[in-house]
């Protein structure tokens, strides 16, 4: 037996009898939620087999989210019956939703960072004896189940040491452990680097073969295609359609999610190219080391690498936030020593940081407060803030970039990923600049505003403005980029312009194969 | 994801509209006290008990505001009744030391701002918790002020400085006044200005403030700096009125500042509070001593009435968020 195997048999005797291959595990006859007036799911029919990947896409507020709390058990639903092995269930609790083998593995991690990662794997369900744990026969069985599943993790050391994506292995093999048999999983590759995504992906297609069945909702196409046996998409709340992977590909996809086609996403204009507005010179600080790029009015620089390879360093770097150890900047052709994140704002930087959660937004705060928030000065007279003019101010790029909102008053954590991503565009937009600094601006965010997002680049590259565009994304950056440097531990490694190297040739330079 | 809440639906109520109802709620449950215990007793609505009644929510009104901002911040300040205690032995001696009046009042709020720097030095610059910095100012005040007066009080001879507190002007006590000196000023300051917003951003995201071009650091000063000095305020407010300066005053103030500024809505997490909030809850507690006095309810009792309001009212209060979402 296998490590996974042994302690996953300890909750097996608690399940009912495994349903053939093939056969549905999970049926959903006319599923539906209401929020008040407003229909988050339109009523679903979906099957799901046993022993399948099932790939769930569609956009942000597609009802993807709301589909995921109705079958852990998170929220009740307004009408529809579940059939889970073809009896009526009715899923009220997410203890229910365990107790019967469904188990979500969710995008940011919601395990305790300050337990030891056996801790975590067992959490909720500990080995004890006479009431007191085993906790040496705990860390030995996390760390069985680490090495069986080729993880490379200690099962003793403190979660939070380790990267958000080792932690989402952890989460994973933890849903692993506990006798799933239907198990979700909501973006889990947002955070990873390609290594982690490749052990991810060995692990689902370990726990396919043990008979779980896998729901798989990504943004990402290529990863469906990779993964998935079957594809279910929605839009609007409205489940549009089930599709066999074989049976189609990824244009008819995306026109079912958005009804939109390939080459209106990556929207790129090119534009001749200006001054140069920024320059720096063998820079070096925490984090990266002998940067040397320049950004010129109507460039697109788009820096490509694994998470961790240094490129927000450096932009965090060249905003001000990390003190810089060597080398020059260089501002419109003038040095410049940018020692704090005012005096980049003042030079006319803008920064839409890499992670929304903790650097862009206050989630606990409006929208209008949110959008406003670099830009009281501007905004105050005398004494006070000009009201009229703060709300008009929120309103016009709530306006401008088609945020989805009734109000400015909503609290931005009520906002989608797409839509909180444009409250952090909308900022310094309002704000103004002459370079924009995106770092993963895509993260999280469906098709259809990705494509907004590309062709609001293309309106601050037509104003003269530069922009550097960070993404782990390859496909983001070769398309949209004019010139794209390639980081590996803090460096860069390589250049090219425009689409002048392959796929796999700047792949291969990121990690170094 | 799990920030995509039900996207587009169950728009959460508009903020303003909501942080002013709960303030008519407050509103409502204070005047529904005054006419209950009007009622109950006839003692309530005579000038004489009205004043007193004033007078004493007066006090921790004022702490309770300048303690709304710390807590704005996602911060603490346990010192405001140490504080208070403190400066009220600091105006006490320097008056006893022939100090003019003037300059004593001032000496004594700048002895506050500088224990507010103190703290948001402790804060910022050595990184510790604002629980424990002010926990160990609130331990160490006490201590200085004991030694300055050697464990005894200070008499305050000063006939003019302890008039203050009895005076009533247009009818209304002075201290009340005071509530309004500092409440307006505090209005414009949390509601109006930027810096108001800033209290805000900082308490709800401290790295997408610092990153939006918000000087995080100054803030904290600000926040620390305008507890302390309501706090040195009160101080004087307190020597006046008592006619003494004493370090061991003042005890558990900090606690009933709390206590006020979480009854008026603010939120412990930080980024949710006002200025009108705080008020009414430091004259809810305030009527709530006042009548269970009047009614010669236990003291004891009085204890427990306000634990349980504190649970009530914050109980309602996190109901009417969830509702919102």
């Amino acid at each position: 037996m296998t490590g996974l195997q042994e302690v996953s048999h300890r909750r097996d005797a608690e399940l009912k009898t495994a349903v053939p291959k093939g056969e549905p595990i999970l049926d959903l006859l006319g599923l539906q939620k209401n929020y008040g007036a407003v229909q988050a799911l339109k009523p679903a029919s979906i099957t799901f087999l046993s022993g399948e990947i099932h790939a769930i896409v569609g956009e942000n507020g597609a009802g993807k989210s709301t589909l995921i709390k109705l079958l852990t058990g998170v929220i009740p639903r307004t009408a529809g019956e579940v059939r889970w092995c073809g009896e009526p269930v009715q899923l009220a609790s997410p203890n229910e939703a365990i107790a019967r083998g469904i188990n979500a593995v969710h995008q940011e991690v919601v395990l305790c960072p300050h337990l030891s990662v056996a801790a975590n794997m067992f959490l909720g369900d500990e080995m004890d004896r006479n009431g007191l744990m085993r906790k040496r026969a705990m860390t030995a069985a996390a760390q069985g189940v680490l090495d069986d599943l080729g993880f490379n993790l200690p099962a003793d050391a403190t979660l939070g040491i380790l990267t958000i994506g080792q932690q989402q292995l952890v989460a994973t093999a933890r849903a692993a452990m506990r006798g799933t048999r239907f198990l979700i999983f909501d973006e889990p590759t947002a955070y990873l680097t390609r290594q982690e995504s490749a052990q991810l992906f060995r692990l689902i297609r370990r726990l396919q073969n043990e008979g779980v069945t896998i729901v798989y909702i990504s943004h990402r196409l290529e990863e469906v295609f990779e993964l998935a046996d079957r594809v279910s998409v929605l839009r609007d709340g409205t489940h549009v359609g089930t599709r066999r992977i074989g049976e189609t590909n990824e244009a008819e996809l995306i026109a079912l999610m958005i009804n939109r086609t390939i080459e209106q996403i990556y929207h790129k204009e090119h534009f001749p190219l200006g001054e140069t507005i920024v320059e720096t010179r063998g820079l070096t600080g925490p984090g990266f080391s002998d940067v040397s790029l320049s950004v010129r009015s109507g460039e697109i620089v788009g820096l490509y690498g694994l998470i961790g390879a240094g490129r927000s360093e450096f932009a965090l770097g060249l905003y001000g936030r990390h003190p810089i150890g060597a080398g020059e900047v260089y501002w419109q052709g003038r040095k410049v020593e940018i020692d704090n994140e005012r005096k980049a704002m003042e030079l006319g930087i803008a920064l839409a940081p890499e992670s929304r959660r903790d650097q862009g937004l206050c989630l606990n705060l409006p929208i209008g407060l949110n959008v406003n928030l670099p830009v009281f000065r501007r905004l105050t007279r005398g004494l006070t803030i000009n009201r009229a003019e703060e709300a008009a101010n929120a309103d016009r790029q709530i306006r401008d970039l088609q945020i989805k909102t009734p109000s400015r008053r909503v609290l931005a954590s009520a906002m989608s990923g797409g839509n909180q991503q444009k409250i952090v565009i909308g900022k310094w937009l309002s704000h103004g600049a002459k370079l924009f600094i995106f770092d993963e601006p895509t993260v999280g965010v469906d098709v259809g505003t990705k494509a907004e997002i590309y062709r609001l680049f293309a309106r601050l590259l037509e104003q003269g403005a530069g922009i550097i565009l960070i993404s782990s994304y390859l496909p983001e950056v070769y398309e949209l980029a004019d010139r794209l440097h390639v980081f590996r531990q803090g460096r860069i490694v390589a250049s090219h312009d425009y689409r002048a190297a392959s796929h796999e040739e700047v792949l291969a330079q990121a990690i170094n194969a | 994801m799990s920030v995509e809440t039900v996207e587009g639906s169950a728009a959460p109520t508009p903020k303003r509209g909501v942080s002013i109802l709960f303030g008519l709620t407050l509103l409502g449950l204070l005047l529904a006290l005054w006419l209950a215990l009007g009622l109950a007793t006839n003692a309530f609505w005579t000038p004489n008990n009205i004043s007193n009644l004033l007078r004493q929510g007066a006090m921790t009104a004022i702490l309770a505001v300048g303690q709304t901002f710390v807590i704005i911040t996602a911060g603490i300040d346990l010192s405001v009744g140490a504080v208070v205690g403190f400066t009220s032995v600091i105006v006490a001696w320097l008056l006893a030391a022939g100090v003019p009046l003037w300059l004593a009042v001032i000496a004594t709020l700048l002895i506050g701002v500088l224990i507010g720097v103190f703290h948001a030095f402790g804060i910022v610059r050595m990184g510790l918790p604002p629980f424990i910095i002010t926990l160990a100012t609130l331990t160490s005040l006490r201590g200085i002020g004991l030694l300055i007066t050697n464990g005894s009080t200070i008499s305050i001879t000063n006939e003019a400085f302890t008039n203050f507190s009895r005076a009533d002007f247009l009818g209304v006590p002075s201290l009340f006044w005071m509530v309004i000196v500092v409440a307006i000023p505090a209005y414009v300051f949390l509601h109006l200005s930027r810096f108001g917003r800033y209290l805000f951003a900082v308490g709800s995201n401290r790295e997408a403030a610092r990153l939006s071009g918000v000087n995080v650091d100054r803030t904290i000063y600000l926040a620390y700096v305008l507890s302390s000095t309501c706090a040195a305020f009160v101080g004087l407010l307190l020597a006046s009125r008592i006619g003494i300066g004493n370090a061991t005053q003042a005890e558990g103030w900090e606690l009933q500042a709390i206590a006020s500024s979480v009854i008026g809505g603010t939120s412990l997490f930080g980024a949710v509070g006002s200025v009108h909030g705080p008020l009414l809850g430091a004259f809810i507690l305030a009527t709530i001593n006042n009548g269970a006095n009047l009614l010669n309810v236990n003291s004891f009792w009085q204890r427990i009435i306000t634990g349980l309001l504190i649970i009530v009212i914050v109980y309602f209060d996190q109901l009417r968020r969830r509702g919102s979402r």
